[in-house]
């Protein structure tokens, strides 16, 4: 028998849907590598992002979250420091 | 006009620059420095990036007295380089270029120290000797492609250096190359070491391992000085690299040779080179560690080049990668 995956589910909110969608784009595009035990899936609705984990072990299910956050506190602080969106171009 | 922004942190150097059609307008950059024997960590040196990238950013815009809406591209390193800290920085420049609205471009590493090379020595054409911590090539430009003539089979030059440093004990402040070269100076007494030449390509492992190796036992019994030591590393490592740079030279019937990377503002090496360069009526162009050590303008740069020859990174294509060699980059900006 396969033992069930160990998985994390995160919502994070956003002052709104442009905020969710930039930080859903700058965290999305690197993959987690492909024999490391886990997987991550970023989605968003109006003005959450999801995040969801599936991983083999625990310890490494909270390498990958625990870096995750460091990102995300990276593109929050980006956007305090120097948002908000421009409107035009 | 067009603005770039460059962002850079493949190793331990964070550097955010801003080029304006050729004019460097600001250059800010701040490095990891670890205490004497240890060298820096993936993790550690992004955590450095991440706490300093900001701070960085605001002073390169200050200095450039531009603001977001002036800029026209974001560039940065996509690769190669040490996974964490590429990915930190790439993260911040993926949101701002989507706050500002502006296109991103992922820049090859190497790239971007060919181009800055060029660009401020105004070199044309030249076979280009790339030595850092990280990489060690020779490498020629030829039908839209850096291909590369040479390379170390191992460990690059400038992490050679970096490890003898950490045996030693030397400061890694300002850099542990630096800190070599100085002691050099003082260095009186050749100690012979392996000299591994392979056709174009080099090897500098072996002689990490023997110098390592033998060093405790002549320190001990006083046979030579660090000095000595640091004086017979370098000669040694340097002659090997004029060797397969002149080497190249011949092969291409190349009359100008470019050193770039953060080993290159060695003026030990650069007076080696020049001796060559000399010899065979060919011109030596290098810069300073402004430009040589890595720093965000050198990504600005290859990123205007990228950006006014039509590239740009969607954002799903802009993952990072740790290996990303100099001859997989198409050439677009040259003819």
């Amino acid at each position: 028998m396969v033992s069930p995956m160990l998985q994390f589910k995160l919502c994070v909110p956003f002052p709104s849907s442009k905020e969710a969608e930039i930080a859903y784009n700058s965290l999305c595009p690197d993959a987690e590598p492909r024999k490391g035990g886990v997987s991550k899936t970023l989605s968003v609705t109006d003005n959450i992002l999801h995040v969801n984990w599936k991983a083999d072990e625990a310890r490494i299910l909270r390498v990958s979250v625990s870096s995750f956050l460091e990102h995300l506190s990276l593109v929050v602080l980006t956007m305090d420091r120097f948002g908000p969106p421009l409107d035009n171009p | 006009m067009t603005i770039v922004v460059g962002f850079e942190g493949s190793a331990n150097k964070i550097g955010v620059g801003i080029i304006q059609d050729g004019k460097v307008l600001s250059n800010p950059r701040r490095t990891y420095i670890t205490p004497p024997g240890q060298g820096f960590m993936p993790s550690d040196t992004a955590r450095h990036h991440r706490s300093c990238i900001l701070d960085v950013l605001q002073e390169a815009l200050e200095e450039a007295k531009i603001k977001p809406q002036d800029v026209d591209c974001v560039a940065y390193t996509k690769g190669p380089g040490m996974g964490a800290p590429l990915l930190s920085v790439a993260i911040v420049a993926r949101t701002v270029a989507q706050l500002w609205k502006k296109p991103l471009l992922g820049v090859n590493h190497c790239i971007g120290h060919i181009e800055m090379g060029r660009l401020i020595t105004g070199a044309e054409n030249p076979s280009v000797l790339y030595v850092s911590g990280g990489n060690t090539q020779v490498i020629a430009y030829s039908e839209r492609c850096y291909r590369i003539f040479g390379e170390t089979i191992d460990i690059a030059v400038g992490n050679c250096l970096d490890r003898f440093a950490r045996v030693l004990k030397i400061s890694n402040d300002p850099s542990p190359g630096y800190n070599i070269e100085q002691m050099a100076k003082k260095g009186k007494k050749f100690v012979e070491l392996p000299y591994t030449v392979k056709g174009m390509d080099v090897s500098f492992s072996g002689i990490l391992s023997y110098i390592e190796d033998m060093s405790h036992k002549m320190l001990s019994s006083g046979e030579c000085t660090p000095e000595d030591l640091c004086f017979s590393l370098q000669e040694t490592l340097f002659s090997m690299l004029v060797e397969i740079t002149e080497r190249a030279m011949a092969h291409c019937g190349s009359q100008e040779v470019l050193i770039v990377g953060g080993v290159g503002c060695n003026v030990r090496l650069q007076e080696m080179m020049g001796v060559m360069c000399q010899e065979r009526g060919a011109k030596l162009f290098a810069t300073d560690e402004r430009f040589c050590i890595d720093n965000g303008a050198m990504i600005a740069q290859a990123g205007w080049e990228m950006f006014r020859s039509g590239q740009v990174t969607n954002l799903q294509d802009s993952w990072i990668t740790q290996r990303y060699r100099t001859d997989e980059v198409e050439v677009t900006w040259r003819d």
